[in-house]
């Protein structure tokens, strides 16, 4: 890190690597930045140094999913319909709050009941880290009142002599029976690197803590990864990357349908210079498309009055532009600009013997074109000061595309719907050593978002969290949001603490109002919501992690989260994270062996929404045991990563996890892995 | 639009590149109909030829009937009185059935458009003739021809007797002939039976309307109740939000409370 060990680098999977691992890629660290560099990644991309063998343990139970690794990470949550496709929060903003791009390039879900975000596009594979952004800086990849989640391709490698290199990995889980299988092969050349991997999962229905079968929560997919990189000029770099993702009978336990098939093509191609001799010392320009198409169907579940086919279809394409510059000693201006078409269309058909088959479109054929002007400018005043100025506009246009989609929305008065928005961020942080090494950072500023394409034209989309069908409007203002937060640090080689408290202030909160005069169009719907904008919602919350090496080969990381939110009558919002804990001791033996103790606390959350009809959730313990072991040969790298989740079979849920399902019980994992 | 330039720069330079979500105009040019035959004749004691026209097959329910007429010499005739005449032989007793003549003595692009409301199709119960009666230059006569009334695959009449005044009243199925998802405009006409040869249009009721999925229970929003336009007709709107079975409830109603209910269903 910024301070050379010889001893393993102590990095937890979950530990916090926030400004030390960024001191090393930037000049001036953003200190909203967060970021798990996963280390698995990192070897086979990077050289063979025994360093980074040791590194291939941090990353403890190899086997799990990119959702599994994010949530360990303090300020994400994962909103859980399903053991597959969990919807990212960060700090309980969800949905259109929060962008989640893949490496900078937006992907539109193509389903209603957000069974897809676009964090299941990426194994731990083909993930080279996971950037995650609070408050002001998201500014840089879109508009949002709660952040940017980014996660980084890993990408091929040059390199001098010419060089096959892969892997194969295998690992099991028991408490769905699941297998998983992964390869990859990169080739690298002085001019030119190529970079396959393929995942494979198969996940069985799986079991909780109180030994049942979670019926319907069983998952199959193909992830398929390609990437080449080839150099045009001594610092200009051509990169192409595409991605494949083919899901099969997705179950859902929390919802009533499940997913047939899903299926994502992500593509770009992008040109990157870097050269610290020029004015702009790195420049990236990029193009890409993608395509998601997504089929929900309900065939799985017995005895239904009516069957169900809910198609949907995500289009895609953009392209960015981003520079980096140093404007004056100390400082950096970044600007980028951005803009995309994304195209959305979903239907249901309902099938009833002798009768035309009932069809609508629930999200009306639609388009949005966003464009953005962001830029990021840090200053470093003094030894002890420096400032990061965050900006933003936004500029969005939404419209229903065809007679078809506006025939629909005229249903409910709704004549005209496009709608366009112009959404201005800005936010200040200014960070300065007040004592020793203690760090106090305050920003504060202000941000909005657009209304999401169901919250303007969906059509009778059921949620399940609440029992109605949700009716768009496209009469939406945006949501505006004022926020502040405020980050203590206190930093040392063995020893890293930090806490944050935040604040903001929603205006224009949106979400559903239930109108007692429609009827709903779902069998067994309790009624229709149309969305408006609340007056306000207010927003607060605090993190804290530690990471402790208590020896050089003892090490303690702990992390801490709380969220509070009210809306404008005092009352509590709904998937409301409650206060949560995870503290994990590891100790190695020797430089081949670690083990690694770990529990999870949940406090109970009693904040529920009664007006979403939302439970409360008792408070839970969890008791985790993992270890790794690494053999090394003269060409072959083996590991070894087991352990058992969840030891004392505890049944309990988390408050995030939709239709009060639980969670699974005792977890056996095993993953071996071969590299050369 | 001036702030919007740029974006505009952005959008376009997008659009032709990926031309991804370009607007679709779809909306469906209103189908232009055709003119069907049905029969053709001389009006008894005159040299003015008669000939009958409708859309389609004629079907129970409500038929728009176009009237064509040409002179001695075939010359088509723009200037006449026409009345209708439908009669249902029914062995023991005869009936006839709403009409609605020809609302003006004026051609409309040739032809005379009025409408017969037959209220049972033809069959071993009874056959039908259609009577049409022209007036041109004080010359009067009568055509009449035998007809063939289908009963369509949806029922498009329904009758019932007034709770209130125990008379029998007929309600004909107008629009939407072609209905969607989306707001359609809905119209129906009501005639009362007075004897068995008289079948005024009715103009003073109140109707209101509730469209309902009977396979899913429910109903549709912003529906609009149809209020009398003129010769019995009454207009609203009807939304439907998916295809599907639908059921067009209407209570009709008069100025001493409710006279009957009754309901259209709509398949699509
Ligand atoms: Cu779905
Ligand atoms: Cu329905």
């Amino acid at each position: 890190m910024v301070k050379e060990m010889k001893m393993p680098l102590l990095l937890g999977a979950l530990a916090l690597v926030a400004s030390p691992v960024l001191a090393q890629q930037k000049p001036i660290p953003a200190d909203s930045v967060r970021t798990i560099v996963l280390q698995e990644v990192a070897v086979v991309t990077k050289r063979h140094d025994h360093q980074q063998h040791l590194q291939n343990f941090y990353n403890a139970n190899q086997a799990a999913t990119t959702e599994e690794l994010m949530s360990r990470m303090p300020e994400l949550s994962f909103i859980r319909r399903g053991s597959y496709g969990m919807e990212p929060t960060i700090r309980a903003y969800s949905g259109g709050q929060v962008s989640v791009t893949l490496d900078g390039m937006r992907i539109q879900g193509a389903c209603t009941d957000k069974m897809d975000p676009a964090t299941i596009y990426i194994e731990p594979l083909n993930l080279q880290r996971i950037e995650v952004q609070t408050t002001g800086a998201s500014s840089m990849q879109g508009a949002a009142i709660g952040g940017s989640l980014d996660m980084k391709l890993a990408e091929a490698d040059f390199a001098d002599e010419r060089k096959l290199s892969g892997s194969v990995s295998s690992g099991y889980q028991s408490a769905a029976n699941a297998m998983m299988g992964g390869l990859r092969l990169s080739y690298a050349a002085p001019t030119w690197g190529l970079r396959a991997s393929g995942t494979y999962r198969k996940s069985q229905n799986y079991r909780n803590g109180r030994g049942e079968k979670v019926l319907y929560s069983q998952y199959e997919k193909a992830n398929y990864a390609l990437s080449g990189k080839f150099l045009l000029q001594d610092d200009l770099v051509l990169k192409a990357d595409f991605i494949a993702d083919d899901g099969w009978k997705i179950g859902y336990p929390a919802l009533p349908m499940d997913v047939g098939q899903a299926n994502a093509r992500i593509g770009s191609v992008s040109l990157v210079r870097d050269n610290s001799e020029r004015r702009w010392s790195r420049v990236e320009a990029r193009l890409y498309a993608n395509r998601i198409a997504h089929y929900m169907d309900d065939s799985a579940r017995p005895d239904l009055p009516i069957r169900m086919d809910m198609p949907g279809l995500s289009r895609t394409s953009g392209m960015y532009i981003e520079g980096t510059t140093a404007p004056g000693h100390q400082q950096q201006l970044t600007v980028r600009a951005d803009a995309s078409a994304s195209y959305l269309t979903a239907s249901m058909t309902m099938y009833q013997e002798g009768q035309t088959p009932m069809y609508m479109l629930t999200w009306p054929d639609n388009r949005q074109l966003q464009s953005g002007i962001a830029a990021q400018y840090s200053f470093q005043v003094s030894d002890k000061t420096q400032l990061q100025l965050n900006s933003r506009v936004n500029m969005s246009d939404f419209a229903v595309t065809t007679g078809e989609g506006r025939n629909q929305l005229s249903v409910f008065g709704y004549e005209s719907t496009a709608r366009q928005f112009l959404i201005p961020s800005v936010s200040l942080q200014a960070s300065r050593m007040v004592y020793k090494k203690l760090k106090a950072s305050l920003s504060g500023g202000f941000n909005g978002r657009t209304p999401t394409a169901s919250e303007l034209y969906g059509f009778y989309l059921f949620s399940q969290f609440d029992g109605f069908d949700y009716v768009g409007n496209p009469n939406l203002k945006p949501e505006k949001s004022v926020q502040g937060e405020f980050t203590l640090s206190w930093q040392e080689p063995r020893l890293r603490l930090q806490t944050t408290a935040y604040a903001s202030r929603v205006q224009d909160y949106i979400v559903g109002a239930y109108n007692p005069e429609l009827s709903a169009m779902t069998i067994g719907a309790r009624g229709v919501k149309i969305y408006y904008n609340t007056p306000y919602a207010l927003l607060a919350g605090a993190e804290a992690s530690a990471v402790y090496n208590i020896t050089g080969y003892t090490q303690l990381v702990s992390t801490l989260r709380y969220s509070y939110g009210s809306n404008a009558d005092g009352e509590p919002l709904p998937m409301m994270p409650p206060l949560r804990n995870i503290t994990s001791l590891r100790k190695y033996f020797g430089d081949y062996l670690w083990v690694q103790g770990e529990t999870e606390l949940a406090a109970a959350q009693n904040r529920n929404s009664e007006s979403f009809r939302e439970q409360p959730t008792e408070a839970f313990m969890l008791w985790h045991l993992r270890a790794g072991y690494q053999k090394e040969t003269e060409k072959k790298v083996w590991q070894l990563n087991a352990g058992i989740e969840n030891i004392f079979d505890v049944h309990y849920r988390e408050h995030l996890d939709w239709g009060r399902i639980a969670r699974p019980g005792r977890n056996v994992f095993v993953q071996l892995s071969v590299g050369f | 639009m001036k702030k919007y330039t740029w974006l505009t720069l952005w959008v376009l330079s997008l659009i032709t590149v990926f031309s991804t979500g370009c607007d679709k105009d779809d909306d469906t040019p209103t189908p232009t109909f055709a003119y069907q035959k049905i029969a053709e004749g001389e009006a008894a004691g005159t040299d003015i030829k008669i000939e009958i026209y409708s859309n389609e097959e004629l079907t129970t329910g409500y038929n728009p009937i176009y009237i064509a007429l040409f002179d001695a010499s075939g010359k088509r005739i723009e200037q006449a009185a026409i009345s209708f005449q439908p009669m249902m032989d029914m062995g023991m007793k005869q009936h006839a059935s709403p009409i609605e003549n020809p609302s003006s003595g004026q051609a409309v692009d040739g032809y005379f458009p009025g409408a017969v409301v037959f209220t049972m199709p033809s069959g071993e119960m009874g056959s039908w003739t259609l009577g049409v009666q022209v007036q041109v230059n004080g010359e009067t006569g009568t055509f009449t021809t035998p007809v063939t009334i289908k009963e369509p695959t949806t029922s498009r009449l329904k009758s019932f007797v007034s709770k209130t005044d125990g008379a029998k009243y007929f309600v004909a199925y107008l629009q939407p002939q072609q209905p969607k998802v989306g707001v359609n405009d809905l119209e129906v006409a009501v005639y009362k039976a007075i004897g068995m040869m008289d079948f005024p249009a009715v103009t003073n009721l109140t109707l209101a309307l509730e469209p309902e999925m009977p396979t899913m229970d429910h109903g549709s929003p912003n529906n609009v109740n149809p209020t009398h336009t003129s010769s019995g007709h009454y207009k609203g709107k009807v939304n439907f939000t998916m295809t599907g079975l639908w059921h067009l409830h209407l209570t009709l109603s008069d100025a001493s409370g409710e006279a009957g209910e009754l309901h259209f269903e709509v398949n699509f």
